[in-house]
């Protein structure tokens, strides 16, 4: 039992981490949304990366890791608010092809779209070599999401594919936690710069208490996230229930940082002018998908409430 | 990262199952804040001390088993899933004890730990006076040297268990020209020393939860105090920091109160409105989710790392859930969330959780200066 990040994956999320901000900062997202939404160039460098292989076996090229890996990557998207669909990609679908496949999402010329009967709004289908869960269709129509970065494409028919659910909740969770973290980073850094009243905004107690409440949601969201990875990767059997709980944990924390960090920012907050919407976006449009409240409340209520798994105190990571 | 538990972790686990199963009193015992009740939970202390329970992350030295962190975690598991009492000690044991053991002397350590860890001496902290509350740097009270003697003047008061406790430790004023937190000092005292008056004050539920202390002319040798003359706020500071920390509230304990809030749900079922139904499920997620958290500090600290102030998350996260549980649970009880014994017969422990609960956020640090401590310390806002 140890609930650390080993030094391997410690490196590879700083590296991850350093790659993005060099890479990823504010000034892409506002080129891609002034442009065509999808940078070439972005989706060659998270390939360089090695990203695109991360879930893919050596044998294809790939890096062979497991699914706490892929989860600290997804933070780490969700800090940056990349949007390629590396995540749907190589951190959901990967696992679910075949080799050849495989080796070619870890190429990076396969890109794959996800649908499922939970979540029929299709992200990026129009640049899908493969859809999963659904059928390809010659034109796609093209729906538009709050999030201006977020391409989606109307229900075709979807059929539930095994595993694909869980795997797309788990790492949108992650992705949130990443986008949580960085709205408080904003917020931060915004009540340390603003003045009123002579004196930095940060200095009033109601702000401080305002960010101190988002911070103890995010911290006790993450480990929430990490260990629905590693439930998941061992196939336990408490692993749905601990994904619906990470989901919604995720969804809470991203949600109050956003509502928090436009309350922070007071009416610049309210503008495009300022680089926090297209995190407020991406946590409104990730809170809905892959099971929205309601979807992974009930998962939560069959498990716990209905007495189909012993509860309380020695269960924590009980595997079954 | 490696969430299995090691077969010799296991086994530890199955060793104290059965020494619970065999030890915990049958019947719940009465209330800690009590006299008749204390008595109970301190015998409870000394059987718990029988088995060498009393304190298992302690050195053997003092009446430990000198267990890591992940073993206190699977300890305190077995402890609450068992249904366990409280614990009368718990101010010895997990605040004065670490004190102790960081910048007390080894003359100190001898004398004290042992003691302590056999439940023999029941520990009151005195730190709050009545005008020194969260403004603890304003405290008046006065230890003034006299030879090998302090003499001690003044008044602490909303000491726990203070009316039931055999000795106290608290923050003095030892330099009488100092100010704030210069000139302080920490002392330990017996409360049957001449010249100590303890008064109970009855709390919100009607029983004398805390007290207020006087001190008049008290004579306490200066082998007493713990670290140098004048750095007891740094000492205090860290006793603090054990408070907030993981020990005083170890995540079990909110499991068990989750577990039994979902049983409670169960047999209300159908009159549970949704609302309520989902603030249990909350109740259970958020008890999970503190203890996956502290694992992960445990860890942490395990590898040689320290708790700062990440403290404050921890004990803003617990107190405010330990409310919404038992406001979870009134909402349940409906009607008869008020009466202090249920239909059924069994005391209403729903209620007196409850009230006791709306204590948390202000004991231990209000909740006001964790929130001021996460934003100067942690995201760095200006103070
Ligand atoms: C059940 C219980 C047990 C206790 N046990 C002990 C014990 O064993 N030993 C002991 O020494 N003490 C004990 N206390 C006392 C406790 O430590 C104090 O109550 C606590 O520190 C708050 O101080 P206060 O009550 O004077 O409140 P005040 O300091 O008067 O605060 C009142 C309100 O103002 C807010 N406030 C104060 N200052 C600030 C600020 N700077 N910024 C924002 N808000 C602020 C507070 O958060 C609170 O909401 C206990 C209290 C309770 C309720």
């Amino acid at each position: 039992m140890d609930f650390r990040l080993n030094p391997d994956q410690i490196e590879l999320r700083d590296a991850v981490r350093d790659y993005l901000t060099a890479e990823h900062g504010p000034e892409v997202l506002r080129r891609l949304d002034a442009g065509n939404r999808r940078g070439p160039a972005v989706w060659d460098g998270l390939v360089a990366m090695g990203l695109t292989g991360i879930l893919v076996p050596a044998e294809q090229g790939g890096l062979g890791l497991g699914l706490v890996e892929a989860v600290l990557v997804a933070i780490e998207l969700g800090r940056a608010n990349v949007s390629e669909p590396l995540a749907d990609t190589a951190l959901v679908a990967a696992p679910l092809l075949r080799a050849t496949q495989q080796a070619e999402i870890a190429a990076g010329t396969l890109k794959v779209a996800l649908a499922h009967p939970v979540n029929p709004w299709v992200a990026d289908l129009n640049q899908a070599g493969l859809v999963i869960g659904g059928e390809m269709t010659s034109s796609p129509t093209a729906l538009d999401s709050v999030d201006p970065l977020r391409l989606l494409f109307g229900p075709g028919e979807c059929i539930a594919t095994e595993g694909l659910l869980d795997r797309a909740a788990l790492i949108g969770a992650a992705q949130l936690i990443g986008g949580g973290e960085r709205m408080l980073g904003l917020a931060t850094d915004y009540a340390n710069q603003r003045s009123q009243f002579g004196q930095p905004i940060g200095k009033f107690q109601a702000i401080k208490h305002h960010l101190a409440s988002v911070a103890v949601k995010i911290e006790f969201a993450r480990p929430l996230v990490l260990r629905a990875a590693h439930a998941l990767q061992q196939n336990h059997a408490r692993a749905v229930l601990h994904v619906s709980h990470a989901k919604l944990a995720a969804t809470d924390a991203a949600m109050l940082a956003a509502e928090t960090a436009i309350q922070v920012h007071g009416a610049m907050g309210y503008t495009y002018e300022v680089d926090l919407h297209f995190w407020m976006k991406r946590a409104w449009a990730l809170s809905g998908a892959w099971g929205d409240r309601a979807f992974h409340e009930r998962r939560v209520a069959e498990a716990v409430l209905d007495d189909r798994f012993d509860i309380g105190p020695s269960t924590t990571f009980l595997a079954e | 990262m490696n969430l299995d538990y090691t077969p010799e972790q296991q086994s530890f686990r199955t060793e104290v199952r059965e020494w619970m199963a065999a030890h915990v009193p049958r019947a719940p015992l009465e209330t800690l804040e009590g006299r008749k009740g204390f008595d109970q939970h301190v015998a409870w202390e000394r059987a718990l001390a029988s088995g060498n329970w009393g304190m298992v992350t302690w050195p053997e030295a003092y009446g430990g088993r000198g267990l890591d962190l992940i073993r206190w975690l699977i300890f305190e598991e077995e402890y609450w899933a068992a249904g366990a009492p409280g614990r009368a000690n718990q101010n010895g044991i997990f605040l004065l004890g670490p004190t102790i053991m960081e910048y007390g002397s080894d003359e100190q350590k001898a004398r004290f730990l042992t003691p302590m860890a056999r439940g023999e001496v029941i520990w009151a902290q005195a730190w709050s006076e009545p005008d020194a509350g969260s403004d603890m740097a304003a405290i008046r009270s006065r230890a003034i040297r006299d030879g090998d003697d302090y003499v001690v003047n003044g008044q602490k008061t909303w000491s726990s268990r203070a009316a039931f406790a055999d000795w106290c430790f608290g923050l003095f004023r030892t330099d009488p020209d100092s100010s704030r937190h210069h000139g302080l000092s920490f002392i330990l005292l017996p409360l049957d020393t001449p010249g100590v008056t303890v008064r109970p004050i009855r709390q919100l539920h009607g029983e004398t939860g805390f007290a207020e202390i006087f001190f008049d002319n008290v004579r306490v040798p200066v082998a007493n105090r713990i670290a140098g003359e004048g750095e007891g706020w740094n000492v205090a500071m860290a006793t603090a920091g054990f408070e907030r920390g993981l020990m005083l509230r170890s995540p079990a304990r909110f499991q068990a109160t989750a577990k039994r809030l979902v049983e409670l749900y169960r047999k209300h079922r159908d009159s549970a409105s949704p609302a309520a139904s989902a603030a249990v499920l909350q109740a259970w997620m958020d008890a999970e989710a503190y203890a996956l958290n502290t694992y992960a500090v445990a860890a942490q600290v395990m590898a040689g790392g320290k708790i700062g102030a990440e403290a404050s998350l921890n004990k803003i996260f617990w107190s405010e859930m330990d409310r919404a549980q038992h406001r979870a649970a009134m909402s349940l009880l409906g009607a008869a969330a008020e009466l202090r014994t249920l239909p059924d017969g069994e005391p209403n422990a729903w209620l007196e959780g409850y009230i006791f609960s709306l204590s948390g956020p202000i004991y231990a640090g209000s909740n006001e200066i964790q929130r001021n401590i996460v934003a100067e310390r942690l995201l760095g806002l200006p103070r």
